[in-house]
This record gives structure tokens, sequence and C-alpha cells, in this order.
């Protein structure tokens, strides 16, 4: 049967997911382009618990229904995910979309979801019986594949703090605005003690799930910039064997020769 | 459900997972917003919600539910309007039309962030709004005419 839903709140809304067949809707943004017209929603867009910005701890917590121009207007807001939601569309799209919408739409192309992978996020997942913490990485099983279960909603996205200053965004897209990620790419490098204390790197609209390789990663870990040159080839190597790109309107060729590209500038970027 | 049209409460018993751009043009006969890509590409389907520039082609009824909806046919009697249609024919920003009522609304949203933006700021603001006869410089050039002109209304 074709029937929406407005809940109120949380819980009305959560006893709705229980009971029907319906898809949560954040913003509309991506539902609206191929919407049939028996879709069944469930809006949530406006339900007060998921819309907040808050810090706790080590953590910010980012409500699945804030829009990108909430979160760029945030002051608690990584500068990170500032940038790269802030090159989403264009305002009136920024305006609607939701970072839980972003998320669970599955798309490897979701430019707050690869902030979300390269910082090692997790997400609150809410039903009926009670709330399970999910890292970004186990919530995505492939091409418009999530591990939502249908009871549940995405109630917020946890996200460190820390360790976010030294960040390197790039976005390539066919415009300025209103562009859709062609490769987009993610790193932090955080030094300690004049060594690396964690290096990230993560790459989105390449495959069928965002890459995102703490394995490999891991091998510089602990190393001084000067031992970190050293590893460099193999480093790269090992991501050249990781990054195994899907053709799509553009070529697979193109999409990893950028992502090298971009992963030998930021280690470059910080004297490796 | 119910939501505020141009000021005025209405009431709406449609579908739920109706576009709210078919429902001003057909229900509400507000054809001042138009439909062209339909997909939140172009902006020609704008319009002001709870005070932000959105794409009516990207909403459903249900998220419109409580809010507050305002139209080029509702804008169009503001004061800002006329500064701001005085603008754009000063510097004949207007060419085809089928863009306008979009840019109208989003040069609003661009004023009513910050009456005196940069130029950087304004193309910002239009970046979602697009301009097939491609006069963006006239566009960019009304909306700085009218942050003067308009002085204090902002």
């Amino acid at each position: 049967m074709v029937k929406s839903y407005i809940p109120s709140s949380l819980g009305e809304a959560l006893a709705i997911r229980a009971q029907e067949s319906v898809i949560p809707y954040g913003g509309g943004t991506d539902l609206m382009i191929e919407a049939p017209d028996d879709a069944s929603y469930l809006f949530v867009g406006k339900i007060p618990d998921i819309r907040k910005i808050a810090e706790e701890g080590e953590i910010i917590r980012i409500g699945a229904a804030c829009t990108f121009t909430e979160i760029t207007e945030s002051s608690l807001a990584p500068d990170l995910l500032k940038e790269a939601v802030s090159r989403i569309g264009g305002p009136a799209i920024r305006n609607l979309g939701t970072v839980g919408g972003n998320i669970g739409n599955g798309s490897p192309k979701a430019d707050s979801a690869l902030i979300f992978f390269v910082t090692d996020s997790s997400l609150r997942l809410i039903s009926n019986q009670g709330e399970r913490i999910l890292p970004v990485r186990d919530f995505y099983l492939g091409r418009k594949q999530t591990a939502l279960r249908s009871d549940e909603l995405i109630a917020e996205v946890l996200m460190p703090r820390t360790g976010l200053e030294n960040y390197y965004y790039k976005k390539i897209g066919a415009r300025n605005a209103q562009a859709i990620s062609r490769v987009s790419f993610a790193a932090l490098m955080n030094m300690s003690g004049g060594r690396i204390e964690n290096c990230a790197a993560a790459f989105g609209a390449v495959s069928d799930v965002v890459i995102r390789r703490n394995d490999i990663d891991a091998m510089l870990t602990g190393k001084t910039i000067a031992e970190a040159r050293a590893l460099k080839a193999s480093y790269l190597e090992q991501y050249d064997r990781a990054i195994v790109p899907i053709t799509g309107r553009i070529s697979a060729e193109y999409r990893k020769a950028v992502c090298m590209n971009l992963l030998r500038d930021f280690l470059e970027s910080n004297g490796i | 459900m119910k939501f505020t049209l141009n000021g005025n409460g209405v009431e709406y018993t449609g579908a739920l997972n109706a576009r709210l751009l078919d429902v001003l043009r057909d229900e509400y006969r507000l054809t001042g917003v138009k439909c062209a890509c339909k997909e939140g590409e172009c902006g020609a389907c704008s319009v002001i919600m709870d005070g932000r520039l959105i794409n009516s082609c990207m909403v459903a009824m249900g998220r419109a539910a409580g809010s507050d909806i305002v139209t080029i046919e509702g804008y169009s009697k503001t004061d800002r309007f006329a500064v701001l249609d005085n603008a754009y024919a000063s510097v004949s920003a207007v060419q085809c039309g089928y863009c306008i009522p979009g840019m109208i609304l989003a040069s609003e949203c661009i004023l009513a962030k910050n009456p005196h933006p940069t130029e950087d700021e304004i193309r910002e603001g239009i970046s979602g709004n697009l301009c097939r006869c491609t006069g963006y410089n006239a566009i960019v050039h009304a909306i700085q005419i009218a942050s003067k002109e308009g002085s204090g209304l902002w």
C-alpha cells in the first residue's frame, strides 16, 4: 500500500519503521531523482532529536537529519567536513540534503561519507529494539547496499573531533558547482614527537564502496618523515594494487591515474 | 497536511509523495515555478522554504508539511522584489526569462544572508541556478546594483 508518514517524534518514527515498509526520507535530494509514483516515505527530516550537532568528549555527534548547509554554518563541525559538504551540488541542494540521506543512499560518491571513512567515524543506528554503533566502513556492504535493517534509522554520525587539522581534500568534478564527484580524495597526517601518529587516506567515487585501507596506512605509523620517504614507493605500490576502479561515465584508467596522483601529492605535501 | 504558501495557510490533502514542483504548478497554478531538469541540477523550480532556497522538484509534499513556502508570485508583491526587478531591467539581465523566477529568489536569499555580498559570494549564491542564455555577468551585476539601491531593505 502506498502511504507516507510525517512522524512528529523519533519514537513515532521508529514505531512506523518497525511496522511498515517505508523509505526513510531526509532531504530527498537523492530519492526524488528517480522517485517512483508508489513510493512510501517516512519523513524524518524535521525530527528534532536527529537534527542536532553536539560535542561530547572526543566525539562530535552529527544528527542524521542535519543538512549540509547547517553543517557548513555550525561552529562545531570540523573544517574538513565543512569543506567537503560545501562542494555538494549548489546552495538549494545543500539546504535540503542531509548527512543521513547521503550515507543511507549507499553511494560511493557521497561526499560526506568520504570524510566519515577517512576519520573512521561510526554511525548510531536505532530501532524499537534499541541501538547499535557501527563503524561507517561496516555499514557499506556494496554499491547501494547497506547494513541498515528494515526497522532501523540512522540517528547520528559519531565523528572524532581531534587529529583532523592537517587534512588534504580534493574533489574532482566536471564543474565547480553542481558536480557529482568523479574522484574524491581525503587524507589525514598527524605527527607526534617527530613521528607519524596517524596516516589515513580514503578514495570516493572510484569503486562500489569508498576505499579505506587502514592496513596499508599502518605501514607509515610510528615512522619519521625520513623513514616514511624510504617506504613511499612500497606504500604507493600497495595502493596501486588496492585501487580497482569501476568504469562509469569516465574510464577506470582515468580514475586510477587521478587517485594515484592525489595520493602522491598528499605525501609530497607532507614532505614524504 | 498544512503549510504556508505565499503568506496564506493552506491545507493539502493530496499524496505526500507528490513533488512540490508539480503541486505548486498543477494544483495551486503557480506557474512562475518553472519545470526544466526535474533532477535538482538547474534551479528553474527554485522556491524559498523556511527562509532557504530549495529546488521544488527535489521535495516531496510530506517534507513541506508545516513549512513556509514563498514562490515568485508571492515574492513579486514585496518591496525587495521591486528593487531586484528594476536592477535586472537596468542591465538587461533577462533574456529568455526561464531561469529568472529561480534567479530572483536566489538573489533574495543571497541578499537576505548578506546585504552587501562580494562578487564571489554572489556567484556562489547563484551557482545552482543555470542560465542557458549564459547571461551570468549581467545577473551578477544586477544583484550588485540591487544591493546598493536597496540599501536598508535587506
